[in-house]
């Protein structure tokens, strides 16, 4: 079990079930999303009911290559984030058409470009803090 | 239905006022404006989108017992930035339902007695906690990913989005009810300090206190009660996606489309026909965005609709000519009711040097967060 290790930077919320099996992939290197057994939609990051109203949801390995469509570098943080800004947020496209907001390491605002092809990766952040992360391809 | 009422408090930083004292210095004169007393007043409807802020719980029956609506009928809504526009769509509900025949709306916020960290951190949790603030995203970075798209789809430059703010502010400083009344330079508004990348100070609404209060009545009633009633011929609403990333589209906000053509369609008006409006300029790219959602101009030619003049008065819709979120303030809760009430003052006429001269038709449009929430109203006079 990884019940110690939280997702994010910051949270308030419990590390429900959906969290805890992403937690765990990345650990093993996987994006991990559900996918509803009524319906057949997909969900990056997971959901553990459907839209549909579906409540029976299947886990699937997400593909981890894809590219940017937009970028910001936070530079007035939440008082809970001061210690890590500034920072980029970015949103990207897989390569299956889903959308994942995360960080971009390794880059700056002037030097990124939208399109830039971006891999996700795992990033521990502390000892008992895990998270999604891009980085340039 | 129509409004025949309408009264503002002074948005800015309020260390003088608590929520509900700043909300009777907008029923005050929303009563006397009417010619009416509470006691002919059906029922209220409160729009407070953060009791954290108001450092309150229920702060719309604080509200309501304080301005002196007793044991009449109340709730409190909430839409997030559209809460007060969600308060006069509720309060046309409650007459249109025959549950009122006359109904005063108040929107009201405090946001400036928790401090600006607080205050961004606890709009930041606006967004979805569970997948997206975890990486740090803040209110400006969403729409910040909305204008590095806007930017890069269409070529809209930093020196449209800072055109907007110039704009704001030269009508803000006429404005006696706004936070900052005071104009500033394109060059100035260029080189303020960045906040989130593309977006600096100058391109992000104001952290304020404030309310205003309308009393909307029945079209019988209002015939005669006012001489002068602005009647609501429109109304629109819809919903977005919590998360931003769900979205297939980034340079525009779908629940903006949807409700302005609601909107147009109940009124039987189309774009050309808007003499005023106002519309939700949090951010610039947020005007920008409106000025295409709303179809005043094309998608993609937002950035020269501001370039050419076309939202000043004069132009083809005279957009924010009380300020705006950007100078006038942004209280949350109060912001669509302030929207109703510039409104209402253009179309009777009463918008001193900001008249748009011969207004009759104008409309507001209220988003609550990124577009999870968004309202759009037209007027007629």
């Amino acid at each position: 079990m990884n019940g110690e290790v939280k997702f994010g930077y910051v949270s308030w919320l419990p590390e429900t079930g959906v969290v805890v099996k992403v937690v765990e992939g990345l650990q093993q290197g996987k994006l991990l999303g559900t996918k509803c057994i009524k319906c057949g939609t997909r969900y990056l990051p997971p959901r553990a009911q459907c839209k549909c109203g579906g409540h029976e949801m299947d886990w699937y390995e997400a593909p981890t290559r894809g590219k940017l469509v937009t970028f910001t570098m936070v530079t007035f943080p939440p008082d809970s984030m001061a210690k890590h800004a500034p920072y980029i947020v970015a949103v990207a496209e897989l390569e299956d058409g889903s959308r994942l907001l995360a960080q971009i390491t390794g880059v700056t605002p002037q030097t990124l470009q939208v399109g830039l092809p971006v891999q996700v990766v795992p990033h521990q952040i502390s000892q008992d803090r895990i998270v999604y992360k891009f980085k340039p391809q | 239905m129509a409004v025949v009422g309408i009264g503002h408090a002074k948005f800015g930083k309020r260390a003088d006022a608590t929520i509900r004292e700043l909300a009777a210095e907008a029923v005050a004169p929303a009563l006397e404006d009417a010619k009416l007393t509470t006691a002919e007043i059906d029922a209220s409807v409160i729009g407070v989108a953060g009791d954290v802020f108001a450092a309150q719980g229920s702060p719309g029956a604080l509200i309501h017992d304080y301005v002196g609506m007793g044991s009449k009928p109340s709730f409190r809504v909430e839409a997030a930035c559209a809460t007060g526009s969600a308060g006069v769509r509720t309060g046309w509900s409650l007459i249109k339902a025959g549950l009122a025949e006359v109904v005063l709306v108040v929107g009201a916020e405090t946001m400036t007695h928790v401090g600006s960290s607080m205050a961004t951190e606890w709009m930041a949790r606006a967004g979805d906690t569970r997948w997206e603030y975890p990486f740090g995203i803040t209110f400006p970075g969403f729409y910040a990913l909305m204008a590095t798209r806007h930017m890069h789809e269409f070529g809209t430059s930093r020196m449209q989005l800072s055109m907007v703010a110039v704009k704001n502010h030269k009508y803000g400083a006429l404005n006696p009810f706004a936070h900052l009344q005071k104009e500033v330079s394109l060059e100035e508004a260029m080189k303020s300090v960045p906040i989130c990348h593309p977006l600096n100070l100058y391109d992000c609404c104001l952290i304020s206190d404030g309310a205003a209060a309308v009393v909307m009545a029945s079209e019988e009633r209002a015939r005669k009660i006012s001489d002068s009633p602005v009647w609501i011929t429109g109304l629109g609403s819809a919903s977005d996606t919590m998360m931003i990333a769900e979205r297939p589209s980034l340079v525009g906000l779908t629940a903006s489309q949807i409700a302005g053509e609601q909107a147009y369609n109940m009124a039987g008006v189309t774009p050309n026909d808007i003499d005023v409006a106002c519309t939700h300029d949090c951010f610039t790219i947020a005007e920008i965005m409106s000025y295409e959602d709303l179809g005043f101009c094309k998608k993609g030619e937002g950035g020269k609709f501001i370039e050419e003049g076309q939202s000043y008065i004069g132009g083809k819709v005279p957009i924010n000519v009380d300020g705006g979120l950007k100078s006038k303030g942004h209280p949350l809760g109060a912001t669509g009711v302030s929207m109703t009430v510039e409104i209402v003052k253009q179309l009777r006429g009463e918008a001193g040097k900001r008249q748009v001269s011969g207004a009759e038709i104008g409309l507001a449009h209220n988003v609550g967060e990124t577009g999870q929430y968004c309202m759009v109203h037209v007027f007629k006079r």
